[in-house]
């Protein structure tokens, strides 16, 4: 029996260890690419570590622009969009997910269909209307354009999350500071919005992260250098081929990335529950 | 009460055949000459000349095209002998064009003995399921095949008949042998006598006889009833095949010699170079792209969706018309040649089950909704009212802000898809162009226009629905709905193989790392798709990735070395893609399935153990019937991603590669495809949308999502 369990633990590790190497491959592919400082053009031969090891990319990075943007105003436009889109989807949503939260009304469940459809259409059914409607609005190629954009890919998901996080909140404390004299908007205030804000937290930060990592839609919202975000400029060099070292290019993912995967590392179980759409629940 | 079910189950049988005869009359007038119509003409003038000269011997030598049984070409015969006797259509080879000058009056003849074949067929299936025996009554393909001069309509007709009585004699007396069981005897020797791969019923009738053997243990006399069924059959089909009597056994090694050698030499079969999932593109297709004048209109490919839908409920409720589609469509798959006409083997189970998918998604809802409206209690209502009163300072700005931001852009959108507003006319189009056309069209003021796709003109004009046509006549010529299908079930069917695969393995106890293989396997769910993505372009690449400068390095003889040139090779394509989207996918996959696992009761465990159960036996019996009602809304949000799945296809540049990036890129003004059609854009979000509905519609099933869980 003993003999037994050590055959599975090693064929069990055998199956992880070919998974594991499936899993990084291609990230290594680009690591590599990130720390080798003798890189001028493309990568010409095969090597599994840099071949000078150099951490000079990764803070070259930060002093050499992209068509003459500094590091610091990629950033500064992908946070002021994202930071953007997040709000807006919070403060536009809330209500209506309170509302599906809380209260049984007529169309209560088409409304939710509607909800979760819209949830799940791609952004880019959302882009080709916005294109026209903020041309027609002369806002189109503005950060707040880009902005608007990217919210508007996020409220329904954000609706729905919120809605999650309100009705996580005990029915009976609301009434109870209803009781006490408390009118809707104050129990709201102070009841209900403090109590939920850490799930709310989350929504926002799927909010975000949507809107940080997008590259392709947002570039049909861009004519100019001074409004591109971080990923758009990593996405544009790819593009631009073998004019500068590729070193460049995989630090400028990993920096972009390092954020993102420790949200997800650290909040794991909770955005899985949020991207099943409430479906763990039962 | 019961008389007025009656009456209304015949008029709706009536009206199916009413429809079939339009469709198929359409069809018969109007179809051009297709290929084997004059091999299939000339049998049928043999044996009507056999039967005037009196000479019935002649029946024994005779069957031009022995690959195929003679009984449909004697039936087609019979009906000639009215008509006047015409010079016998000449010899040609099977790969020669289509016939164009066929006696005209003989070919009407034939061609309406079929059809008539057809509408039995169809109302014979509304005696099954009326909105069946509809759909079967507009299915193009069916159309068709039974409106020409094929040896399809006979035995598409029998076939239906044999199975029909089989299931009346199982409803009846299953042990004893009656008229019904005969009667589905001699009609599976009429089809396998008509055409052999319509024999799929048979084999169909057999697993289902076999399933309720299983269940009942009644062997002994299951057994006896399937010889004497299967013994009257082969008889019925010895009986109706003359040719056979001289020689059985070796004019039928004859045959089926000769289908073997048809599928790996004939011509015609090698320049069509179809790939083996050919039927599966025809079923998303429909014949309207050959000839459009003569279908009304065509709703193949949606019978073929709601086909897939409606599965597991005629698995349920008809169970071996359902085994008839999965078999018929097994055969089609394993089968060498892929014509289309070999569609009508399964068209009849395909439209029961399309029936019952229309019934999952669309009417039973409506009808529960109904009746809950009729039913609603007073009481309820006044509840409600007070809570709407309540909602109501709550909904209004929340509506007002999601009308503005999500449901006019989309309104916008479906204005937009009818006119072929584009990159050229833009400035038309933002000084109010678009309201203009789309008013004066939906108010008659304004004709509908015509342009010729890429449009490319100055001004917006109003297209209407007509934009859907070549929208979808693309989408069909570029295979580009049929892709984003087999992507979306491939790739989502490995991803949640291998994440629940990982999943029982990091499940069981004693591992050792656990959560070092866990952290580590949620990487590729932590980036962000755009950056996963090109990592996998790094490594891909042709001349700059990894494995060609690996390739370069090691020479050709290296592992994974066989991946190396796949920008050449369709379907190596797909498999470099699949590399790179399970890698995407699979954690999702298993971390929902870890979840799942974490939530069972460990109880149930033990006593297994207990039992004895062995690793398999435990999966099998209790993880994953516990499971798997967790991972299906895992599945389906999967699917959904997949469907929609963007970046990947366009960090490969694969521009038709999903529907979404087909959008992208056609509305793009500067990308690298014919560019800046924005209607065409709006149209194909538009399809997007509708099939996602289907997708939530299945989600709701799965997760109960929309029911609130701690509201009240």
């Amino acid at each position: 029996m003993r003999k037994y369990l050590w055959v599975r633990q090693i064929l069990g590790q055998i199956f992880l260890i070919i998974i594991g190497l499936y899993v990084i491959v291609p990230i290594w592919g680009m690591l590599r690419l990130a720390f080798d400082g003798s890189l001028l053009s493309r990568p010409t031969e095969f090597r599994f570590f840099p071949k000078v090891f150099s951490l000079e990319p990764l803070f070259s990075v930060l002093d050499r622009p992209y068509q003459s943007v500094h590091f610091t105003t990629l950033l500064k436009n992908s946070l002021v969009v994202s930071l953007g889109a997040a709000l807006l989807a919070l403060v536009l949503g809330a209500s209506l997910a309170y509302a599906f939260a809380r209260f049984r009304f007529p169309g209560r469940k088409p409304g939710l269909f509607i909800l979760l459809l819209t949830a799940v259409i791609p952004p880019i059914a959302f882009a080709t209307p916005l294109y026209i409607v903020l041309s027609i609005l002369q806002i189109r190629t503005s950060l707040l354009g880009l902005t608007i954009v990217y919210a508007v890919f996020a409220i329904p998901f954000c609706i729905w999350n919120m809605r999650a996080a309100f009705q996580s909140v005990p029915r009976e404390l609301e009434e109870a500071a209803f009781l006490d004299g408390a009118g809707y908007l104050s129990t709201f205030r102070y009841v209900t919005l403090p109590l939920a804000l850490p799930s709310i937290a989350i929504a926002a930060l799927i909010s975000f992260l949507m809107a940080y990592s997008e590259f392709a839609i947002g570039w049909l919202f861009v004519d100019k250098a001074q409004t591109v975000t971080l990923s758009m400029a990593i996405y544009a060099m790819v593009q631009s081929g073998n004019a500068q070292p590729w070193s460049i290019l995989g630090s400028l993912v990993v920096i972009m990335s390092i954020p993102v995967i420790l949200v997800f590392v650290i909040f794991q179980r909770t955005l899985l529950e949020r991207m099943l759409f409430g479906a763990l629940d039962s | 009460m019961k008389k007025f079910r009656i009456l209304g189950f015949l008029f709706a049988v009536i009206l199916v055949m009413v429809v079939a005869g339009a469709t198929r009359w359409k069809a018969v007038t109007t179809l051009n000459i297709d290929y084997d119509e004059d091999d299939y003409l000339r049998a049928a003038q043999q044996y009507t000349a056999i039967i005037r000269s009196g000479e019935l011997s002649g029946f024994l030598e005779t069957n031009y095209r022995p690959e195929h049984p003679p009984f449909a070409k004697i039936i087609l015969g019979l009906s000639l002998l009215s008509d006047p006797e015409k010079p016998l259509t000449p010899d040609h080879p099977t790969s020669a064009e289509p016939n164009q000058y066929l006696a005209r009056d003989l070919l009407r003849t034939d061609r309406v003995t079929n059809a008539i074949f057809g509408i039995i067929t169809a109302g014979l299936l509304a005696l099954v399921n009326p909105l069946a025996g509809l759909l079967l009554a507009v299915h193009a393909w069916t159309i068709k095949y039974v409106s020409q001069i094929m040896l399809e309509a006979v035995p598409a007709f029998a076939s239906l008949l044999c199975v029909f009585s089989y299931v009346l004699w199982k409803k009846k007396e299953q042990n004893r042998v009656n008229g019904w069981l005969v009667m589905s005897a001699i009609f599976l020797g009429i089809t396998a006598a008509s055409k052999y791969l319509y024999g799929v019923v048979g084999i169909a009738i057999l697993i289902d006889w076999w399933i309720d053997a299983a269940k009942a243990g009644e062997w002994k006399k299951a057994l006896r009833n399937i010889l004497i069924w299967g013994l009257l059959g082969v008889v019925i089909f010895f009986l109706l095949n003359p040719y056979l009597w001289p020689d059985p056994i070796g004019r039928l090694k004859e045959s089926i010699l000769y289908h073997s050698a048809y599928a790996q030499g004939a011509s015609e079969v090698e320049n069509a170079q179809f790939p083996v999932w050919q039927q599966f593109i025809w079923l998303s297709t429909s014949p309207r792209m050959w000839q459009a004048d003569a279908f009304y209109f065509s709703v193949d490919p949606i019978i073929a969706i709601l086909a897939a839908m409606g599965l597991v409920t005629t698995w349920q409720k008809h169970r071996v018309y359902a085994l008839w589609l999965i078999i018929a469509l097994f055969f089609l798959l394993i089968w060498p040649t892929k014509w289309p006409q070999y569609l009508v083997t399964l068209s009849v189970p395909l439209c029961l089950s399309a029936s019952e998918g229309l019934n999952t998604i669309l009417i039973a809802p409506i009808r529960a909704w109904i009746l809950q409206l009729m039913g609603r209690k007073n009481t309820i209502i006044v509840r409600q009212k007070s809570e709407f009163r309540k909602a109501l300072p709550w909904l209004i700005p929340g509506f007002i802000s999601f009308a503005v931001f999500t449901l006019v852009p989309l309104f916008y959108q479906l204005g937009v898809s009818m006119t072929d507003f584009n990159s050229v006319s833009i400035k038309d189009g933002l000084n109010g162009g678009i309201w203009r056309e789309v008013w004066g069209g939906i108010t008659g003021q304004i004709e509908v226009a015509l342009q010729n796709f890429p449009y490319r003109s100055k001004e917006v004009h109003y297209l209407g629905l007509s934009n859907f046509k070549p929208v979808f006549d693309y989408l069909s010529q570029q295979q580009v709905l049929f892709n984003n299908i087999l992507w979306t079930v491939v790739s989502v069917a490995l991803q949640t193989l291998l994440g629940l695969a990982t999943a029982l393995v990091l499940w069981q106890r004693g591992v050792k790392l656990k959560r070092a293989w866990q952290s580590l396997f949620i990487l590729p769910w932590a980036i962000p798709e755009m950056i996963g993505a090109l990592m996998w372009v790094n490594v891909f690449a042709p001349e700059i990735g990894w494995l060609s400068l690996a390739a370069q390095k090691y020479g050709p003889a290296m592992p994974f070395s066989f991946l190396l040139g796949w920008e050449n090779s369709p379907s190596m394509w797909l498999v470099i893609l699949l590399i790179s989207g399970v890698w995407y996918g699979f954690p999702f996959m298993m971390l929902s399935a870890s979840a799942g696992l974490k939530m069972m009761p460990k109880e149930s465990f033990d006593a297994a153990q207990i039992d004895g159960a062995n690793a398999l036996q435990t999966f099998r019996y209790i993880t994953w019937p516990l499971l798997y009602p967790l991972l299906i809304p895992a599945i389906i949000i999967r699917g959904i991603f997949a469907f929609n799945q963007f970046y990947l296809f366009q960090a490969f540049r694969i521009g038709t590669g999903t529907l979404a990036t087909l959008s992208y890129n056609f509305f793009n003004p500067s990308g690298f495809f014919i560019n800046g059609q924005f209607a065409v854009s709006a149209v194909i979000n538009i399809i997007t949308v509708v099939i996602l509905i289907g997708f939530v519609i299945l989600f709701n099933r799965w997760s109960k999502a929309d029911q609130g869980v701690t509201y009240a």
